[in-house]
């Protein structure tokens, strides 16, 4: 069977498992089904999979198995052969599971959610299913908005998962034990910090708007907390990484040294979600990376977080690291540094292995830009850095903009170019023999996507028009920077990133509908149908504009109000006052700045 | 020193690619801590090369290679080392110290014999499954058409075809063994070879390819053609 579906498929090893260090055991008695709803190459970089997958495979008779997004000519063959969707360790479809989880990266994934479900006969609705199906949830950073998919899922995991999916499994177990109904088991399940059971509560809309949710039993939470694991230093981490066969995005040993960032970058979504900031100790790290690259053979480390450039004890563990490594013959990258944080030092150091390839994200093109984005980076830290580079034989840098920001006007885009230009001054004012040659200012430009629970979260997306036009403008100021090269992000894809980012439960229709028109892959520029979308929306009386690019009242009730994501609304709306003024904030490492409002003394102060 | 092994795949990892089976393999010996030999340079590589490449959904009982490491090892020491971190689907079944007999071995390959099992659309007989495969003997040409770099064009494989025979046939699985040329610049192909067998039979189908041996010239050593 598995033969006559792999030989018709262009990349068979997406679905075959056997890699090195998957789990395989003989005896236990509940199944989880960890899912991503992308291909395999993608799933399997993430991190938080790995980290799920140990923690689950770890709990006694739990057997935690893998299952990604068959691309489009699998999901043919398994529809032309009338074969269920497959997990990787056992061949197993979804349906014999106790546990069904999606992990929900990013919003154009939410297609690809349909697609798993339907190939294994599971009715989208929670509500259509009854105990006979696999329990369905969700994790990830997209469920800090959880309304636009929310009947798809009996329940959804919000915040850190490697507490609270042991957890759920043990609650759903001992719910087994007591044959309790899936309502009784709903019901517990509400009552575990970090999960959202969403048919215990229903929106209200007047005049077409959100309004309120009504809770529908008095023993769910009014607001379910997000999840933060306290001890990160303790907290279970992947242990022996899965090293898979074909090349994977990120292909290489993943060390998180630390979740959370403090620094308040006002659109960042991941800044506001993850907070607080909390660290691992260099030991655990030291340790944690040598047992990885004994177990896996990999010869590339990277040190991850959200802002590495700012891990308390870099300057101790990375020379330690990389000369522990060298010796291995293992490259280190640091792939998120911030342009003031690093040093010249650590630049000659990190190329004595191997010499990747330099990112730096500046976000905007001019200071009064950066300061309403609180990007705290000036032009002469950039500048620095840069200057740093060349000089240490680099002759290559990518940086990474956003345009379509709030208050934006034509000043800032041109500033862009302006900032590249002065890049590329840097290098040719070296001297001849100091630099290296085929230089490369690689200029990276994405379409800015307001978010919830960001202080832009009322903000109004520009229309496409208005993005293109930048997008023209940037492209005309950049001629004559010499080794410039502008790379654009499609924006079309983005406006229905922003409409399902801030989108509600009505939501659902829309999304299942676009499904039924061959909606797939979203995020891939090959497979996104826009007219389908388009005609989607149309049949249910919903519009991109509503959603996307109308500013919001500061008063209006939010759709993802319902949850507690622990960073308060005032603050945001603080945030957002400030931003307008240019003003910044400090670093929340210099003293707090009342994000979590009353739950600071419980959730921070940890 | 150079150690020229040989491992075999089986079906639980036969959809690897070449590069794949590479790729496991480098990252297999770094968990071994075998003393790998690198390449000098910017990018420093262990020196690793294989006879020739398996194509993806293929097994093999036998696929070699031969390694560059810097410290002294047993043949013994190397096999056990090695399987001890292999994923399943993959293991090595003999090991020998290179020597100078042993000059690259994509260069002293000569043939491959596989094992082909062609799963038709309609029951195939013993004595149909004889002639189809006679009649491919007797030909002086066997036209294939062939994917190259320039599209699809017709190709004579029977100057490839070193040997075939028919092993079984029951109801809907036909056997067949073909030994085939196999050097650095091309050879035999299980696949070609399958379906012009299909072609002969009249009969449509997948089929699966099994490499029994790599064949060599030049060395005692290695497994002989002929």
């Amino acid at each position: 069977m598995t033969d006559m579906l792999l030989s018709r498929v262009e990349k068979p090893a997406r679905y075959i498992g056997s890699e090195w260090n998957m789990e395989r055991k003989e005896v236990y008695d509940f199944r989880f089904a960890l899912c991503f709803p992308d291909v395999y190459e993608i799933g399997m970089s993430h991190l938080g999979s790995r980290i799920l997958y140990r923690v689950l495979n770890d709990m006694d008779g739990v057997y935690c198995e893998r299952c990604y997004a068959p691309w489009t000519d699998m999901e043919q063959a398994l529809r032309e052969l009338h074969e269920p969707l497959f997990t990787l360790e056992t061949k197993s479809p979804l349906r014999d599971f106790d546990i069904v989880g999606f992990s929900l990266l990013y919003e154009m994934c939410y297609t690809n959610v349909l697609t798993m479900l339907d190939l294994s006969d599971i009715p989208f609705l929670a509500a259509e299913r009854d105990e006979s199906y696999p329990l369905i949830v969700a994790g990830g950073p997209c469920t800090v908005n959880p309304e636009p998919i929310a009947e798809l899922m009996d329940a959804i995991l919000i915040g850190d998962g490697e507490e609270l999916e042991p957890e759920l499994v043990e609650c759903m177990r001992q719910a087994r034990r007591d044959g309790v109904s899936k309502r009784e088991l709903l019901l517990r399940l509400s009552a575990i910090e970090g999960v959202y059971v969403p048919s215990l509560y229903r929106p209200v809309y007047e005049n077409g708007r959100y309004v309120r949710t009504e809770r529908l039993c008095e023993e769910a939470p009014e607001h379910p907390v997000r999840r933060v694991v306290r001890d990160l230093d303790h907290a279970k981490y992947i242990g022996r990484q899965l090293v898979p066969h074909m090349q994977i995005v990120h292909d290489r040993v993943a060390v998180e040294v630390m979740r959370g960032c403090t620094r308040g970058c006002r659109f960042c979504q991941a800044g506001y979600i993850y907070r607080p900031v909390r660290e691992r100790t260099k030991e655990t790290l030291l340790d944690q990376t040598r047992a990885l690259v004994a177990c896996t053979g990999y010869d590339e480390v990277s040190l991850l977080s959200l802002s590495t450039g700012d891990y308390s004890e870099l300057h101790a563990l990375l020379p330690r690291i990389i000369d522990d490594m060298a010796e291995q013959k293992v490259s280190v990258s640091l792939p998120s540094l911030r342009i003031d944080s690093i040093l010249k030092d650590d630049l000659e150091k990190m190329q004595t292995v191997r010499k990747g390839g330099l990112t730096f994200a500046p976000e905007a093109g001019t200071q009064r830009m950066r300061d309403v984005i609180n990007k705290n980076v000036t032009e002469e830290d950039l500048l620095r850095a840069v200057t740093d580079a060349f000089t240490a034989g680099w002759c290559g840098v990518k940086l990474y903009f956003m345009i379509g920001l709030p208050t934006e006007t034509d000043e800032d885009i041109v500033g862009i170019a302006e900032l590249a230009r002065k890049v590329s001054n840097c290098f040719y004012r070296l001297p001849k023999d100091k630099r290296g040659s085929g230089f490369r200012v690689t200029v990276s430009v994405s379409t800015f996507v307001p978010k919830p629970w960001t202080a832009f979260q009322w903000c109004a997306q520009n229309r496409q028009e208005e993005i293109v036009r930048k997008q023209q403008l940037l492209k005309t100021a950049l001629k004559g920077v010499r080794g410039a090269e502008l790379h654009c992000h499609p924006s079309v894809l983005s406006v229905l990133e922003a409409v399902f980012s801030r989108g509600d439960r009505r939501l659902i229709n829309v999304l299942i509908d676009a499904y039924r028109r061959g909606c797939r892959f979203d995020s891939w520029a090959e497979h996104f149908k826009p007219d389908a979308w388009a005609a989607a929306f149309e049949q249910n009386g919903l519009t991109m504009d509503e959603y996307a690019h109308r500013e919001r009242d500061m008063e209006e009730p939010l759709p993802w109000e319902t949850i507690d994501a622990l960073v308060t609304v005032s603050y945001l709306r603080r945030e957002w006052q400030r931003a307008q003024e240019a003003r910044t904030t400090k670093d929340c490492r210099q003293g707090c700045n009342g994000c979590f409002g009353a739950h600071c003394e419980d959730y921070c102060r940890v | 020193m150079k150690i020229i092994a040989a491992f075999e795949k089986t079906k639980e990892i036969s959809y690897t690619s070449h590069l794949d089976v590479q790729r496991t393999l480098q990252r297999a010996f770094r968990r071994a801590n075998l003393p790998l030999a690198f390449s000098k340079g910017f990018n420093p590589h262990p020196k690793l090369s294989f006879a020739t490449a398996l194509a993806t959904g293929y097994t093999s009982a036998g696929e070699w290679l031969e390694v560059e490491l810097e410290r002294e090892i047993t043949p013994e020491a190397f096999i056990e080392r090695v399987n001890a971190v292999l994923p399943k689907g993959m293991r090595f079944v003999t090991a020998f110290v290179g020597d100078e007999s042993i000059d690259t071995l994509s260069k002293m390959l000569v043939a491959a014999k596989y094992i082909i099992t062609l799963y038709t659309d309609a029951p195939v007989g013993t004595e149909a499954l004889r002639a189809a495969v006679g009649t491919i003997l007797a030909s002086d040409e066997v036209i294939v058409e062939k994917k190259t770099k320039s599209g699809v064009k017709p190709a004579n494989i029977r100057p490839e075809i070193l040997e075939a025979e028919a092993v079984s046939a029951s109801d809907r699985t036909a056997v067949v063994a073909v030994v085939g040329t196999l050097n650095a610049a091309g050879g035999l192909r299980a696949e070609t070879f399958a379906r012009a067998l299909f072609e002969r039979l009249n009969l449509n189908g997948r089929f699966t390819a099994h490499r029994t041996a790599l064949l060599f010239t030049g060395s005692d050593r290695l497994p002989r053609l002929g």
